[in-house]
């Protein structure tokens, strides 16, 4: 027998984003001086992914949480590739960059390896579905999101690892051409992040293809990303173009440019400071001048279902 | 007097520059940034922060400008305004101290980082340039004195080296920012030293010169 167990990140329906995001996006885009129909008509020719219905996945939607406007969503990002300026990025990601068609490799120790266009990838995914995460930022700000698209552990079970495979390595875009700030720099580009095999494996970690429903925006990593809820963002790696299944545990990106300030894990944890500033609670996108900070939560809120991951971990040394 | 150093002398047209960055503030609204909307308050944290560290960097740039360009009128009229740009680069830190009051949300969230560098070297910063705007008016050089007053005011470049630290600790890669806002600050302390020592050396030479016995 089945029993649904409902779990602390569980929630009504009612939290669903429906038509008004799209009433939103319209007035937005009056604002800013653009013909609605100039860009709704370029960001559908460019995405790829789009035309995926989605379902929600009731399972994943945290009480009591309010998704982020998707105006600020989609701009507010950090993206280095573009711009270093988060407000920035919309515009840069959406000159010229192809997202469209996108191919998407996996490799390594695994018994299937696949080099595969994302939509095809989607269909054999079985579709996709929605889960509303927490996003937190390490720069110690948040959203919520409701994103679109499958579990990575489908997809592992797809390509079936070997024993050797231990660690996940996944590589964004190299496209100098269309991502200014590729050309030169402090970064070793491409970006590069890892994961265990196990961190990989558990049910929350999600590869998203949509936000709100909608293919996602370029400058949200179109047109497929990893999710990680429970880790500060930067894990969280944008448009991916390669994921290889490996034995050592890869260095990425944030780590090797200050390893002093970011770790591999990048685990949440409000009780591990950054050097600079403290962790302890975060900003909210969207909530204005005078709001608050919210405390973070201990992995975000996931400890649940992703702290057994650390049993026996100092999590103080392997931030 | 060029006209561009004319018009710089007069008062009025120094307080409209000195406000200028302000009205500045309205123009992400009005274009419906999202990066403001996101977060107004780190917006502006930023925004009065980059204000404040600008105006300091005119300020200390007038003693070497005078030093290279001594009969420049622009420099003149700069350094006419001295005193107002000093007290100008304290309002703006002044905002800024107190937007990031708003920013962390509470007195205990604001305590807090004390300790780390970054937020230290801040604080530091903001109570010398406190220290320094409030001796900034006649009254206090005349109970102070002069030479008092002078080696006080020597400590703005105790505060540049915070202000550059606190500016690069602010950027997650590189440093690229501060780079772009001190450079020119550098260059020109730079000239002044070596304008500073070439004088010397010519002093010490001409000193040497002098000490021969004629023959």
């Amino acid at each position: 027998m089945y029993i649904s167990k409902r779990k602390s990140w569980n929630l009504p329906e009612s939290a669903a984003t429906s038509e008004s995001d799209f009433i939103n996006r319209r007035r937005f885009l009056k604002a800013v001086g653009l013909g609605s129909g100039a860009l709704l008509g370029s960001s559908i020719a460019h995405a790829a992914t789009s035309g995926f219905p989605s379902k929600v996945n009731t399972d994943y939607r945290p009480d009591g949480l309010e998704p982020t406007d998707y105006d600020l969503i989609k701009g507010y990002n950090n993206f280095y590739e573009f711009s270093y300026d988060k407000g920035d990025v919309q515009t840069l990601a959406n000159q010229g960059w192809e997202t469209e068609p996108w191919e998407i490799e996996i490799k390594g120790h695994v018994a299937n390896p696949i080099k595969i266009d994302v939509n095809e990838l989607i269909k054999k995914m079985g579709g996709i579905e929605q889960r509303v995460y927490r996003f937190r930022c390490v720069e110690a700000w948040s959203m919520v999101i409701p994103w679109d698209g499958f579990s990575l552990s489908a997809l592992i079970d797809l390509v079936q690892p070997t024993e050797k495979a231990k660690y996940l390595k996944f590589s964004t875009f190299y496209d100098p051409k269309s991502a200014p700030e590729q050309k030169g720099g402090s970064i070793d580009w491409p970006y590069v992040e890892g994961l265990t095999i196990e961190e990989a494996r558990n049910e929350l970690s999600f590869l998203a293809t949509g936000i709100y429903g909608k293919a996602i925006p370029n400058q949200n990593g179109a047109p497929i990303r990893l999710v990680v809820p429970w880790k500060y963002g930067f894990k969280s790696i944008k448009s991916i173009v390669k994921i290889e299944f490996i034995g050592r545990r890869p260095l990425n990106t944030w780590q090797a440019l200050q390893p002093r300030e970011y770790g591999f894990y990048a685990n949440v944890n409000p009780e591990v400071d950054h050097p600079r500033w403290s962790q302890a609670s975060e900003r909210i996108i969207g909530a204005g001048f005078f709001s608050s900070r919210k405390d973070t939560l201990m992995f975000n809120g996931y400890g649940e279902q992703v702290a057994g991951l650390y049993d026996g971990l100092d999590l103080r040394k392997n931030y | 007097m060029n006209p561009i150093a004319r018009i710089l002398r007069k008062r009025w047209i120094l307080y409209l520059l000195l406000c200028s960055p302000v009205a500045y503030v309205f123009i992400p609204i009005l274009q419906n940034d999202t990066e403001y909307f996101a977060d107004p308050a780190k917006y502006l944290l930023e925004y009065v922060g980059l204000a404040s560290t600008w105006l300091f960097v005119v300020v200390l740039s007038i003693t070497p400008l005078r030093r290279l360009f001594p009969k420049a009128a622009i420099v003149k009229s700069l350094a006419y305004h001295r005193r107002q740009i000093g007290v100008s680069v304290f309002i703006y830190a002044l905002l800024h101290f107190l937007i990031y009051y708003v920013y962390t949300g509470s007195w205990a969230e604001f305590v807090k980082d004390w300790d780390k560098l970054f937020i230290l070297s801040g604080i530091l910063g903001f109570v010398l340039l406190l220290a320094l705007a409030v001796t900034s008016n006649n009254v206090s050089v005349r109970k102070i004195g002069a030479k008092n007053w002078k080696r006080i005011h020597r400590s703005a470049y105790l505060i540049m080296f915070l202000l550059i630290y606190h500016q690069a600790a602010q950027e997650k890669t590189g440093f690229r920012e501060t780079i772009q806002v001190f450079s020119p600050l550098i260059i020109l302390q730079a000239c002044r030293l070596g304008l500073y020592a070439k004088k010397r050396y010519a002093a010490q030479a001409s000193a040497v010169e002098g000490d021969r016995p004629s023959s």
